[in-house]
């Protein structure tokens, strides 16, 4: 009886720290998402379910193309992110010089600079007539790099630089995290077996890192396959990101159409959510064991 | 002089790993400070025509030009009272749930910390404009309350889940002791389990203030015109002001953003931030 008392009190308990959150949760996040989805089959006159709007994505040229454009410059932002990411981190995890720490007091900032001033800044030094076009101008005028056009905004380019720029310090503090929980005995054991670097790599270090890899992966992807204030400001016109056509879609009126960009960007990330998923929980079967 | 500038000669002076170093160091320094160093003499250039490469004269002639706007010491002010209150109401909220989800085994653990995943998994723009739809119907567009949510909407998951990961860290058997001395459960609450998991929970305070004070497009949505806030304005400013003008604005903006990250530089640390991107 007094068991089951403490039970009912711990119950209560959770409930009370919980609801809050879960209150505003449903409000501002499960709400609006299922009014989306919602939406998303609704024909625009009549409001009787219908499949159109989705197959317009998916029949529409222009539409097609912006699907295909966002997932390839995601995925390459991802790749290029990871990869670079992944450099840094084993150079901060193994490195004792004095640059290294340097590096590592540094790396974070960007994480911490609103897009929109970031994005600014590029702007200002990727732009034909910015910092590195100035540069050049300072070359004799007979090389031909004299008033170099970087023509790196208004196009994929721009997009997938401005990505790295905020993705590559966030990823690499994910991964130097799980860098950081590998001791240096074991790889030094590793050496004094007469390991190579390589193979340590291989066989110890990116096994022990992989889901942590897979988990900065993730992020990356979900925060990049829907972004819209960079391809916004420095992306073209054509093709576009799903996440400008969306507002586009929103602002002439198409809320019905609007919503299926929604849904479909959302079972892009879903399904980088279910990698995600997966690799923490064979992570938590893995320390199961 | 001019052998010693040769890429050969300094490779050897500096010795091949150091060598390797300063390239990491230089290339990093290019491309992620860079930018951001360029703002400063932009900022202070009262005159600055292509192609110069520096600017001709300096002063702060821009500085009292965006200053002067109208709506721009509204737009501070409102800017630091949303972070402010988004904040403390997301501690509020948040801070119970997490301990919760830390300290509890329940069922539907996992998926309630899922479910602050998914605010992060569906597109924003799209988040925006449904809740906007929804804000229309309840009478909570353009007021301060809408723009508030709006605010907590992007930091909701850091704020449970670095938390979450905070009280996770903090010994069982510290709390269990200082219940055995006779301390109830909100004096073990204050005394042994928050000051161990503090670290987290103000880089979590942080994570949510800066999320605030970087918000653009939400506020843009379902506060607009009635309230403008430093990001908002700084949309206009990109499209329509001069140059310079900008980056007097974008100084504005990322300067607390340096001063909060360096005041709390003994709590910042990869680590700890890695945890808030960690279901546990």
């Amino acid at each position: 009886m007094v068991k089951n008392k403490s039970k009912w009190k711990s119950a209560m308990l959770i409930v009370g720290f919980l609801a809050p959150a879960l209150i505003v949760a449903l409000g501002i996040v499960i709400y609006p998402i299922i009014n989306t989805i919602i939406k998303s089959f609704q024909d625009p006159s009549t409001g009787a379910f219908t499949l159109e709007n989705y197959s317009y994505l998916f029949t529409n040229k222009l539409a097609r193309a912006h699907i295909w454009y966002t997932i390839w410059v995601t995925v390459l932002t991802v790749v290029l992110a990871i990869f670079f990411s992944y450099l840094l981190a084993l150079y901060l995890r193994f490195s004792n010089s004095r640059i290294a720490s340097v590096i590592r007091s540094l790396y974070l900032l960007p994480r911490f600079v609103p897009v929109l001033v970031a994005v600014y800044a590029l702007k200002m030094v990727l732009s034909d007539s910015g910092l590195i076009n100035r540069l050049s101008m300072l070359l004799p005028e007979s090389w031909a790099l004299h008033n170099f056009k970087p023509g790196l905004l208004y196009n994929a380019k721009g997009i997938i630089l401005a990505n790295l720029w905020f993705n590559i310090p966030f990823a690499t503090m994910i991964i130097s995290a799980a860098l950081s929980g590998i001791s240096s005995s074991i790889v030094e054991s590793a050496q004094d077996v007469g390991a190579g670097k390589i193979r340590i790599f291989f066989k110890m270090i990116l096994p022990l890192s992989i889901s942590d890899v897979m988990i900065a992966a993730t992020f990356v992807f979900m925060s990049n396959v829907s972004s819209f204030t960079t391809p916004y400001l420095i992306g073209a016109n054509h093709p576009m990101m799903l996440g400008v056509y969306l507002r586009k879609q929103f602002s002439s009126r198409k809320y019905e159409l609007a919503a299926a960009v929604s849904c479909l960007i959302f079972l892009f990330s879903s399904i980088s959510a279910i990698v995600y998923i997966y690799t923490n929980l064979k992570e938590k079967a893995w320390e199961r064991d | 002089m001019v052998q010693a500038m040769k890429p050969k000669n300094m490779v050897r002076a500096l010795g091949k790993k150091r060598a390797g170093g300063v390239i990491v160091l230089l290339v990093f320094m290019l491309f992620f400070y860079g930018p951001l160093l360029y703002m400063l003499p932009l900022a202070f250039a009262n005159k600055y025509e292509y192609p110069a490469l520096v600017p001709t004269s300096y002063g702060f002639q821009w500085w009292k030009y965006v200053l002067d706007q109208p709506t721009v010491v509204e737009a501070i002010v409102n800017s630091f009272l949303f972070a402010i209150c988004s904040t403390v109401l997301a501690l509020i909220i948040c801070i119970p749930a997490a301990y919760a989800l830390a300290r509890f085994r329940f069922r539907g653990r996992k998926f309630i910390m899922l479910l602050f995943l998914i605010g992060n998994a569906f597109p924003k723009i799209g988040m925006y404009t449904s809740i906007g739809i929804i804000y229309y119907k309840i009478g909570l567009m353009g007021t301060f309350l809408g723009v508030l949510l709006i605010h907590m909407l992007g930091t909701m998951m850091q704020m449970i889940w670095l938390p979450a990961g905070a009280f996770r860290s903090v010994p069982r058997h510290q709390e269990e002791a200082a219940r055995d001395a006779g301390a109830g459960p909100v004096r073990t609450f204050f005394h042994v389990t928050l000051p161990i998991a503090w670290p987290g929970i103000a880089v979590a305070a942080m994570y949510a203030f800066i999320g605030s004070l970087g918000e653009s497009v939400g506020t843009l949505m379902v506060g607009l015109p009635k309230y403008r806030t430093m990001m908002t304005e700084m949309y206009g400013v990109i499209l329509d002001f001069p140059a310079t003008a900008g980056a007097v604005f974008a100084l504005i903006i990322i300067i607390p953003n340096i001063v909060l990250l360096f005041l709390m530089r003994n709590y910042i640390g990869g680590d700890t931030l890695a945890k808030g991107f960690k279901m546990g």
